[in-house]
């Protein structure tokens, strides 16, 4: 830790007021004015990579309003929190927009939530918040009552996309016959080759932040967590945990550690495996849906096996886990994944013997490796472009120092290497759980002493399949949250489909889509806008897909 | 509901959910459960829909698009609502969703004047495979609910 | 590997169908279902109420009727099985059930009478739950334990002011 506060000091020099050292990384307080600088010489001096800009009204502890950029430095396995200061009566700072692509959705959604005004961002429009939502109430101020709500007006959606002079006006009143989950998509095609992508989503947001800080307590919010998400929710029950108990000092007995090791490799395993169903259905080969389907179901029985749920485990508390694992579950632990293991090899095999399956997947959705370090991308996606990111070495947590394993890289930047990633981490997943069920340590499952202290800081990263999923929290009175801030992995990877749907062909659009693994009902509307011929249908997800299949 | 003895089709409407309950109701579809057994099939398009299968609690982005979808289904038409986040589960009360069915249904009267369609709700968080099946063929008469209202009063 | 691996593999296999509901299904132990709830145990202290996420068990003082009325509704529940956890009498218990699909609600609902305070009138807790705390701290000082908390401290504070006077 020593070196890194010296380096820091090295690079910047006067700009850092004072720093804080917490676990897993330092915190560092600069002037609004110095902002650029810093974060240019983080990112250019030191390789830092962009993670998440945090805004909170700290105006119960010191007046003021904070806003927080976290940066990772992978090769010395720690984040880089820069704090800035903002005035109560009119805060307002720079944007880092124009350094930092990938800051873009971030700075919005500080705006939408909390007010702070971001000075030159390059496209202001509101984000998060609906579109009849009434001006200037902005739901994450500390005086905005959790139990009153603004009547909501049925009028249709004003949204306006960003298009260039050639493109014919679109009605976009959403009154469509066709609809599976409202997110908004918007191509711009010249005859079959797309062009650019404009995107309105954020249709699933309920409010979680503000539900978390007004009436529930420490162990209540585990719960809460764990529905943010319906294929990674354990991953983010864990990164909570993990930030509460990094901020409040208290270690994690070994064999809690273990069992949450466990469990987090069997979420990746089904999830990955929905995965290769879903892709095989975009690609029109519905057999190998139905089979990674049938080897899946054993997985989602384990699941239930080990904590009581098929799809939220409920097993976390501050502290530790709840509920232990015994000799019996134990072995047919072991009988269920040497089956899975047998079906799984025998279905790889089949799909990468199918020409055009590899045909399909080769050469398309390319993301060049600058363009993914400027969006700060995560997981497979990041991995498929040849970044060697991964949350368990970089930032080990739980019980992953003690084992051993591989990260599967690939250079392609293509569809086919995101594809191969996915089947390769199956495989090691399988044999981290072995290694884990070999070395499980006895002991207690819940540590003794779970007091959390006031007003401190803790910040957590933990590997979900889609990438790297970040919590950060202030803890508060009366065991209550302050602030809590949760980034999934899908938010930094979508604005880089800007970069994978360019110059692509249409039929190729609903696999690229698919293999940045968004939350998956989630890239169900789409509007074709025909540049050239002047000509617009819309059309839904389906459809698409079997306009692209063969 | 005695028209409905046949198999229906069904379309799927996600109105802010967290996914959980949208790959229960693929899994009904995969091979270990099957539902296509009973010739239920998932529709694209709302007009040729039987039933309504809503999970999530109804968002305020998503409102204005639910009701236009839920006014496209034909008469006579059926709602099941699945998981607890539609029954007025977890996000009962925060500012950016409405709270679940009953909202809804609200809202619908005040502003349209429609009356509430007959609906089945299916808690669960996610409801099982099964749990599902069985919400359909309540749906449908064939089985009867199981539970009913208590209330006990002691010393 | 060919393409006829697949419709090898589909032969090997054969029928996997489990066939709800004409045949049993097979639930592994200690998966959560529906809660059960004894009557003839609880005290109603509402701890189920305090921990619970949803806000599915309320607990509420019907000041008119004299009752705690303890209120389950099913269609909030998460089936976490935090309540069966912290019941101090272990009056919950989480069952397997998973067929609770409803057209009418259904609610479970314990009514326990109250205690009234023996100098203002006021309610404060329930029978039971005064004869469970009594049971395990023995016999209490008989001229407190009918009273509310806010008379109780008023009479302990007047014994220290007025001489010879009151409790020991």
């Amino acid at each position: 830790m020593v070196d890194v506060v010296k380096l820091l000091y090295d690079v910047l020099g006067v700009r850092i007021l004072r720093h804080e050292v917490i676990k897993g990384g330092v915190i560092i307080d600069v002037k609004p004015e110095d902002l650029g600088d810093v974060v240019r010489g983080i990112t250019e001096g030191l390789g830092g990579i962009y993670t998440v800009v945090v805004g909170v009204d700290a105006r119960g502890i010191d007046g003021k309003y904070h806003n927080i950029y976290v940066f990772s430095l992978d090769n010395l396995k720690t984040y880089i929190l820069i704090r800035v200061r903002l005035s109560p009566e009119d805060p307002k700072v720079e944007s880092i927009t124009p350094i930092v692509k990938g800051a873009n959705w971030g700075e919005r959604e500080v705006k939408d939530l909390l007010g702070i005004n971001v000075l030159g961002h390059p496209d202001p429009r509101t984000l998060i918040l609906p579109d009849d939502w009434p001006s200037n109430t902005y739901p994450l101020r500390k005086e905005f009552n959790y139990y009153v709500r603004p009547k909501p007006s049925n009028l249709g959606s004003s949204y306006v996309p960003k298009r260039s002079e050639e493109v014919v006006a679109l009605p976009y009143g959403p009154y469509h016959p066709l609809l599976h989950e409202p997110e908004y998509f918007e191509l711009h095609i010249k005859g079959e080759t797309v062009v650019d992508v404009e995107y309105r989503g954020f249709h699933v947001h309920r409010g979680i932040e503000k539900l978390g800080e007004s009436r529930l307590t420490y162990n209540q919010i585990p719960f809460v967590a764990e529905r943010i998400c319906g294929i990674c929710g354990f991953v983010h029950s864990v990164c909570y945990c993990q930030a509460v108990e990094n901020a409040a000092g208290i270690e994690v007995p070994e064999r809690a550690l273990y069992i949450r090791s466990l469990v987090l490799e069997v979420e990746r395993i089904h999830s990955h495996l929905l995965w290769l169903g879903v892709a095989c259905h975009v690609l029109g080969f519905d057999t190998g849906f139905m089979h990674a389907w049938r080897i899946r179901e054993p997985v989602m029985y384990l699941a239930e096996l080990l904590t009581g749920s098929r799809k939220t485990y409920g097993i976390n508390l501050v502290g530790g886990v709840r509920r232990d694992v015994n000799k019996d579950s134990i072995e047919k632990v072991v009988k269920i994944l040497k089956n899975v293991k047998e079906e799984y090899d025998y279905f790889v095999r089949s799909l990468t013997s199918v020409k055009e399956v590899i045909k399909r997947l080769e050469g398309s959705g390319i993301l060049p490796k600058s363009e993914a370090i400027s969006y700060g991308v995560l997981g497979p996606v990041a991995r498929g472009s040849g970044l060697k990111r991964d949350v368990r070495i970089d930032h080990p947590y739980a019980a992953y120092k003690d084992v051993s394993f591989k990260v599967p890289i690939y250079s392609g930047c293509d569809n086919m290497s995101r594809l191969m990633i996915r089947v390769e981490e199956v495989y090691e997943s399988i044999s981290i759980i072995d290694q884990l069920i070999d070395k499980l340590p006895s002991g207690p499952i819940m540590s003794e002493d779970v007091e959390v202290p006031e007003f401190k800081e803790g910040f957590s990263g933990v590997e979900a399949p889609r990438g790297e999923d970040v919590h950060y929290v202030i803890t508060g009175r009366f065991s209550k949250v302050y602030r809590w801030k949760v980034r999934a992995p899908s938010y930094n990877n979508i604005p880089a489909l800007k970069v994978m749907l360019h110059e692509c062909p249409l039929s190729d659009a609903p696999l690229t889509i698919a293999s940045i693994d968004p939350c998956f009902s989630c890239t169900d509307r789409l509007v074709v806008v025909d540049v050239v011929s002047g000509k617009k249908f819309k059309v839904d997800f389906r459809t698409l897909a079997r306009r692209g299949r063969l | 509901m005695s028209i409905y003895k046949k198999s229906i089709w069904v379309f799927h409407l996600n109105t802010g959910s967290c996914n959980a309950c949208d790959i229960e109701i693929l899994d009904v579809l995969t091979p270990y459960h099957d539902v296509e057994r009973f010739g239920i099939k998932l529709v694209a398009s709302p007009r040729h829909a039987d039933a309504l299968l809503l999970t999530g609690p109804i968002t305020r982005e998503a409102l204005s698009k639910v009701v236009d979808a839920l006014l496209a289904v034909p008469e006579p038409k059926l709602v099941i609502a699945l998981g607890s986040c539609a029954c007025g589960g977890i996000w009962y009360d925060t500012y950016s969703t409405l709270g679940g069915l009953n909202e809804l249904y609200k809202v619908l009267k005040e502003e349209y004047g429609i009356p509430e369609p007959p609906t089945v709700r299916v808690p669960g968080c996610p409801p099982r495979p099964e749990a599902i099946i069985y919400g359909v063929a309540l749906a449908l008469g064939i089985m009867k609910q199981k539970y009913s209202t208590t209330k006990v009063r002691v010393e | 590997m060919s393409r006829l691996s697949w419709i090898k593999k589909a032969l090997e296999v054969g029928v996997v169908t489990r066939k709800y509901p004409f045949e049993h299904v097979e639930i592994p132990e200690g998966s959560r279902g529906l809660p059960e709830f004894d009557s003839s145990k609880c005290i109603g202290c509402s701890a189920c109420a305090n921990v619970c996420t949803p806000d599915a068990i309320r607990v509420i003082d019907d000041l008119n009727e004299g009752v705690r009325r303890v209120e389950y509704f099913v269609g909030r529940c998460i089936f976490c099985g935090r309540c069966a956890e912290v019941c101090p009498v272990s009056a919950i218990k989480i069952t397997k059930e998973f067929e609770l699909a409803y057209k009418d609600e259904v609610k479970f609902i314990i009514e326990l009478k109250l205690v009234k305070c023996s100098n203002c009138g006021k309610s404060f807790t329930t029978t039971r739950h005064l004869n469970y705390v009594l049971g395990k701290v023995g016999e209490g000082i008989p001229e407190l334990i009918t009273l509310c908390p806010d008379c109780r401290r008023k009479l302990t504070i007047n014994s220290f002011i007025t001489p010879g006077g009151g409790i020991v």
